[in-house]
């Protein structure tokens, strides 16, 4: 087996006085796909910040393909290359003047001092080839703020693969679609994580797509309550320990009808 | 008195080097506003760079207090400040504006307590408050020159690490950006434009520099690229109008820069009806 993409160990993290996130681990391995469930305010977001160093922890280890990730939230830049993360909702402001093309370009620039213009030709390149396999090149000069939901999340895919990644983190990335707009969006994420092998961790509370579509899944609720392949983690006494019996009894019966 | 009269009257104006001082300040401070007042507007700032201006006249009082040249004292005011200010900002659980306005209002307030004290200095108010672009003198102009490279630079060399922040900063994080010294940098350099221009534009109009023409910029850009550099320009572009206007209508400086900042804004503002109308 390859080495794995992602290894957190006992990772804790607080939010003001309160753990939020209590000694979890779990191993994410190359080309797999994990979902993170639990109710609200269960610490999925916190979670994925820590990982990505966006948010201190108090204690524990993490390691993205095999560097360990600083206090600081330090990792090389060439292995802050290999991760993509798109947050919740993607939120920026809209009246930000930003074509698709300048969106997606910014996908594929390293960080670090370097002239406007350098690496035009390539970024240029690269933008193209992404926005191609997620079918919107005809979008390339459109502003950000004009395009649909469904249009921004592919552009958002097209950031995402502009560079060859190992890590894909989506902080419930669907959020604001509709089900038809849903189910295309999974159907271009899985058909680039095949082509890619891209190592997906995302956050979801669509618990069927889950049980449809994921390898693993992380059950919280401010502690790792169990992990498995999704029929186990699933599981209605696992549910019921992250949700409440009240929840499972109602999915259950949403699901029965 | 004919036109061409009046040209020769500005032409000969231009030839002197108060006057040649004067716009070249115009259009560096001009060029630095617009500059960093493309990243100022969409950060939400702009009401930080105008409470930089007012807190400017604090420091301008505690200098000539202390019997110091207040230029010396202004400029490391004017950083302190805002890092203090940002700091607060980001520990406090008050709202941007409303700390912004606590900090603004009562900083004025003690910058006149403290100029009361000072007899000799209270008819430099009004030069305070509204500036003195004529009085601008080489050392300012260099510095200003440095100033605007070193902006220059910075933006130039951190771009796309800008422009990510600008966008969503948990991205910029996880891609590797040290937002936080980014940051820090940033408001450093737009505290020490805020302080390097007050003595020209003034501690009531200074905002007008970072805001006006980044707004008129977004209103017709398309790409952020282009918005920077028309940003600058129409800042660049005001000041050279701005004189040019006041040496002929006999106006003052700094309002009148203002004032055609305002018409590029109207400008801006109105293209897209223009344009829809002509089609």
């Amino acid at each position: 087996m390859n080495d794995p993409v992602l290894v957190v160990d006992g990772l804790t993290v607080y939010r003001g006085a309160h753990p939020a996130v209590q000694d979890m681990s779990f191993v994410l391995q190359s080309g797999t796909d994990t979902a993170i469930v639990g109710p609200n305010g269960a610490g999925k977001s916190t979670l994925i910040q820590a990982v990505l160093g966006i948010l201190p922890r108090q204690s524990g280890r993490v390691s993205v393909l095999g560097h360990p990730l600083s206090a600081k939230g330090h990792l090389p830049p060439k292995v802050r290359q290999h991760i993509a993360y798109l947050p919740q909702n993607f939120l920026f402001d809209r009246r930000i003047p930003i074509t698709v093309s300048e969106l997606v370009a910014l996908g594929w620039d390293q960080v670090g001092l370097q002239l406007p213009w350098a690496g035009r030709r390539e970024r240029r390149h690269a933008a193209r080839e992404a926005l191609d396999q997620v079918e919107a090149w005809h979008l390339r000069d459109q502003m950000v703020s004009s395009l649909s939901g469904g249009e921004t999340k592919r552009v958002l895919l097209a950031y995402c693969l502009v560079r060859p990644r190992s890590l894909l983190i989506l902080d419930e990335a669907p959020a604001g679609l509709d089900v038809l707009g849903e189910s295309e969006f999974y159907k271009l994420l899985y058909r680039l994580k095949r082509e890619q092998g891209w190592a997906i961790l995302q956050i979801s509370h669509d618990l069927d797509m889950v049980r449809r579509s994921c390898d693993r899944v992380l059950c919280i609720n401010r502690k790792l309550l169990c992990q498995g392949p999704p029929e186990q983690a699933l599981a209605p006494e696992q549910l019921a320990l992250a949700y409440g019996s009240e929840f499972v009894r109602y999915h259950h019966t949403c699901h029965d009808h | 008195m004919t036109i061409e009269s009046e040209i020769t009257r500005v032409v000969e104006l231009f030839q002197l080097p108060f006057m040649q001082r004067a716009l070249m300040g115009g259009v560096l401070t001009g060029l630095m506003g617009g500059l960093l007042g493309s990243f100022t507007i969409l950060r939400q700032l702009s009401f930080f760079s105008d409470a930089l201006g007012h807190s400017a006249l604090l420091g301008i009082s505690i200098g000539l207090l202390l019997g110091l040249d207040p230029s010396w004292v202004l400029l490391p005011f004017a950083v302190v400040f805002a890092l203090v200010v940002t700091y607060f900002l980001e520990r406090t659980r008050l709202w941007t504006d409303a700390l912004l306005n606590i900090v603004y209002s009562s900083s004025l307030a003690l910058g006149i307590i403290l100029l009361s004290f000072r007899d000799e200095y209270r008819g430099g108010i009004g030069n305070l408050l509204f500036g003195d672009i004529l009085a601008i003198r080489t050392a300012d102009l260099i510095f200003s020159a440095v100033l605007l490279a070193v902006c220059t630079g910075f933006i130039g060399l951190t771009l796309r690490s800008q422009i990510l922040m600008t966008l969503n900063e948990p991205m910029a994080i996880a891609r590797g950006v040290n937002v936080s010294a980014q940051r820090t940098t940033f408001i450093v350099l737009l505290s020490l434009v805020v302080g390097i221009s007050i003595k020209a534009i003034g501690v009531l109009l200074i905002s007008a520099f970072v805001v006006i023409p980044a707004c008129a910029a977004r209103m017709v850009s398309r790409r952020f690229t282009h918005y920077i550099v028309i940003s600058a320009g129409l800042g660049a572009i005001s000041a050279v109008i701005g004189m040019l206007l006041s040496a002929l209508f006999d106006l003052p400086s700094g309002p009148s820069i203002v004032a055609v900042q305002l018409g590029t804004f109207l400008l801006a503002a109105l293209a897209p009806t223009a344009r829809a109308l002509a089609s």
